[in-house]
């Protein structure tokens, strides 16, 4: 029952063999940023998911919770990077309740590494991994095939040259908070402006020493669509029918039944 | 033409009213160019108000409406409620990456208003089982494409459920007559707190 | 220095040289007919291997230039003429490019073609092939015969053949020695004559109603409801046929036309009067 399931993989193999190509999976062809500041960290994503040239979805979330104080921005494959990051923060959760102590990002990530490495790359998750926990704030990024890197200021995904050109520009040692999330902001508008996979709004996650976790979703929206200058509504009755059932959904009323008390249970003796 | 998912041919969509959901779908079922049957439902309901649509390859589209029929019917004993829509798209979410290397080769959405407040809730899927959240419209199948056109203009927030009855059957009559492998008729399902009415489009035949 | 750049540059032009004139060669020995244009192939050692790896998505499924294909066309003799009747859909993968496609092409007032494959390869050489028509009138003082103007067609795409041209073509017509004549043409060098003939991808569903109702003596009215009945079941069944049906009638005074009729329209209308199409609900 648990893990994954390889029953279709032969019959698909076969598929293939045939001569079918196997179907796109919504990638994020993303761009991804992290930097970090005095006494925190921020990451940030765009938020455009694509199939094949097609925007699958214009507003996605990319910034996934690890635990309250550990975020992830996720490039690569959507269904892996959101599926991994749900159960590194599961196990990160029981973690974190069998030692009795604050999760670190180190464990995340190095729970990241190792579940990414033994799949071999075929789980395509590009991670830049980021929190505050009691040894400090951490930015680190984690690759399909497990490999790991620390900076001072990381990015990820399809839009990552666009990001790192502006992070090598702007980047300084010792910036406050609103000066790192301001540059991640611009660097991540750098991936949306130039890069084809990259679009739509700015996700922002804020980690502060001592602090809680503040996630800016939507913290800028430079693409917000232009109202449509007329309605493209029907008159009623455009579309014929060929046959109508209505199914009248019922309320069903709840009463609660109250069950005896155990003092006035009666006990023969 | 070349991949699993559009050798049978097939699409759905759905697209949030006010205080009402849509859904719909073609009803061809073909063998690359030869049609077979025009009664090939891509809609299933999971209880009063919530909807699953499910396009791709048609032994895919009935072995997931069967499984996950089953998981409804478990949860219902188990949990003696009717799923919430969210909790079906999470199933199926799960239910699909847990094939990851073998996927079922679909492209389902979700469609549903919650049991107690109404809430409308749509999403969709990739084969591997990635949830798009959408807060307007959701489509899917071989007239994808073409559906991703008409949802794009004719979509407006906050319809009535007449209006998006006419919205929803618009998008998708238009967007089939442009795909070879989708039409053959069509379903539309317009699910509101109190009723959900069936209707059955007239549509051409070629 | 000097030694090796001529030493490349001498290679390098002598590599090219032979290939140029491998192609010149191929070219030049390439089966001409005198009546036929010369077209251009590309500089490239297999101009059809090529052709095919990025037009035939039969070979290659993932080609990205996709060629417009799928039809249904159909013709036959009856005691009245010819009755000629097409869909009108065009596809480029399971993307229906058009619904209005006109699949006859009118040679002159007494020759038509019929169009399915490769549309631009059917409208170039039939249009040629009406020009060469007229040129055999000015020259013989007389009509050409259908036969000789589907030899015309049948002899160019042999020249062509295996280089990528797709047409499946019938090419109808009147004349006074021959009477209504039909001739099948297609791009494998195929050309026959006979009394009826459907063409294309949904071609089987045409035969299947024309077989079943075609007689020698049926009346005008009759040949061409039957031409659009079939065509309106091969629209129904096959995927890359629909659109709209055109119908013609060939008789000793040329051809008429018999209209533009929409599917979408038509179909319910057919259905209801013959009871037919009962696999569909009304």
């Amino acid at each position: 029952m648990a893990g994954l399931s390889f029953d279709n993989y032969q019959r698909n193999q076969y598929i293939c063999a045939k001569g079918h190509a196997q179907p796109k999976a919504t990638s994020t062809g993303t761009t991804i940023v992290g930097c970090k500041f005095n006494g925190g960290v921020v990451i940030a994503a765009d938020t455009r998911a694509t199939a094949g040239n097609i925007v699958a979805d214009k507003n996605c979330e990319k910034l996934h919770r690890l635990a309250p104080r550990i975020w992830c921005a996720g490039a690569g494959t959507a269904a892996d990077t959101e599926m991994v990051t749900q159960l590194i923060a599961l196990n990160l959760e029981l973690h974190g309740m069998w030692n009795d102590r604050q999760p670190r990002v180190i464990t995340a990530l190095t729970m990241l590494k190792q579940h990414l490495f033994k799949y071999q790359g075929h789980l395509g998750a590009y991670l830049i991994c980021a929190g505050v926990d009691p040894t400090g704030a951490h930015l680190m990024s984690v690759q399909a095939h497990g490999s790991t890197d620390i900076g001072e200021y990381q990015s990820l995904g399809s839009g990552s040259l666009a990001a790192m050109a502006v992070l090598e520009t702007k980047w300084k040692p010792n910036m406050t908070r609103d000066e790192a999330v301001l540059l991640c902001a611009e660097a991540i508008e750098s991936g949306i402006w130039n890069d084809l996979g990259s679009g739509s709004n700015v996700d922002v996650c804020v980690m502060e020493v001592g602090k809680d976790a503040e996630l800016l979703r939507n913290y800028l929206t430079p693409n917000v669509r232009a109202p449509k200058e007329r309605s493209y509504k029907f008159p009623r009755g455009t579309t014929a029918i060929l046959r109508e059932s209505i199914r009248e959904i019922v309320d069903v009323e709840e009463t609660v039944i109250e069950f005896n008390k155990p003092e006035a249970m009666e006990v023969d003796a | 033409m070349s991949d699993p998912s559009s050798i049978n041919g097939g699409c759905a969509v759905a697209m949030v009213g006010k205080d009402c959901i849509a859904i719909a779908c073609d009803l061809r079922l073909g063998n690359q160019s030869l049609s077979l049957a025009n009664n090939f439902e891509k809609v299933f309901p999971f209880g009063d108000k919530t909807f699953l649509g499910l396009t791709g390859l048609a032994s895919d589209v009935l072995t997931l409406k069967e499984d996950f029929r089953l998981k409804h019917n478990l949860y219902k004993l188990r949990e003696e409620r009717e799923i919430e829509p969210e909790t079906l798209a999470n199933l199926v979410s799960s239910s699909l990456y847990e094939r990851r290397f073998g996927p079922y080769f679909v492209g389902p959405i979700v469609a549903g208003l919650h049991s107690k407040t109404n809430k409308p809730f749509i999403c969709g899927f990739d084969l591997i089982g990635c949830i798009d959240f959408a807060k307007d419209f959701i489509v899917s199948g071989t007239a994808s494409d073409q559906l991703y056109g008409m949802c794009e203009s004719l979509y407006e927030p906050d319809l009535e459920p007449e209006d998006l009855f006419e919205t929803i059957s618009q998008a998708l009559l238009n967007a089939v007559d442009r795909d070879a492998l989708s039409g053959w008729g069509a379903v539309v399902y317009i699910v509101t707190k109190d009723k959900v009415v069936k209707r059955v489009l007239r549509t051409r035949q070629d | 220095m000097n030694t090796i750049a001529s030493q490349f540059t001498q290679s390098a032009s002598s590599r090219l040289q032979s290939e140029y004139a491998d192609a010149q060669r191929d070219f030049s020995n390439a089966p001409q007919l005198n009546l036929a244009p010369t077209i251009e192939l590309p500089p490239i050692s297999q101009p059809t291997e090529f052709l095919r790896a990025h037009t035939d998505d039969a070979s290659n499924p993932d080609c990205k230039i996709k060629i417009a294909h799928g039809t249904t066309t159909l013709a036959f003799r009856f005691q009245g003429g010819i009755v000629v009747a097409v869909d009108s859909r065009a596809t480029a993968g399971n993307w229906i490019a058009s619904q209005t496609v006109n699949k006859v092409i009118r040679i002159n007032p007494f020759l038509l073609g019929t169009m399915a494959g490769g549309a631009a390869d059917c409208q170039y050489w039939e249009t040629w092939l009406g020009t060469q028509c007229r040129l055999h009138e000015l020259r013989e003082k007389e009509r050409i015969s259908v036969a000789a103007a589907s030899k015309i067609l049948g002899n160019l795409v042999y020249q062509y053949k295996g280089m990528g041209l797709s047409m499946g073509t019938m090419v109808c017509g009147y004349t006074k020695k021959e009477g209504p004549a039909i001739y099948y043409v297609d791009s494998d060098g195929t050309r026959m004559k006979g009394d009826l003939f459907c063409v294309g991808s949904g071609q089987t569903f045409a035969y299947g109603v024309l077989d079943s109702e075609y007689k020698w003596d049926l009346s005008v009215e009759e040949a061409l409801y039957l031409g659009k009945r079939s065509i309106l079941a091969a629209t129904h069944r096959d995927a890359y046929s629909g659109g709209s049906i055109n119908l013609y009638h060939v008789t000793e005074n040329g051809w008429i036309y018999h209209g533009n009729h929409n599917v979408g329209d038509i179909f319910y209308d057919i259905k209801e009067k013959e009871q037919s199409f009962n696999n569909v609900d009304a």
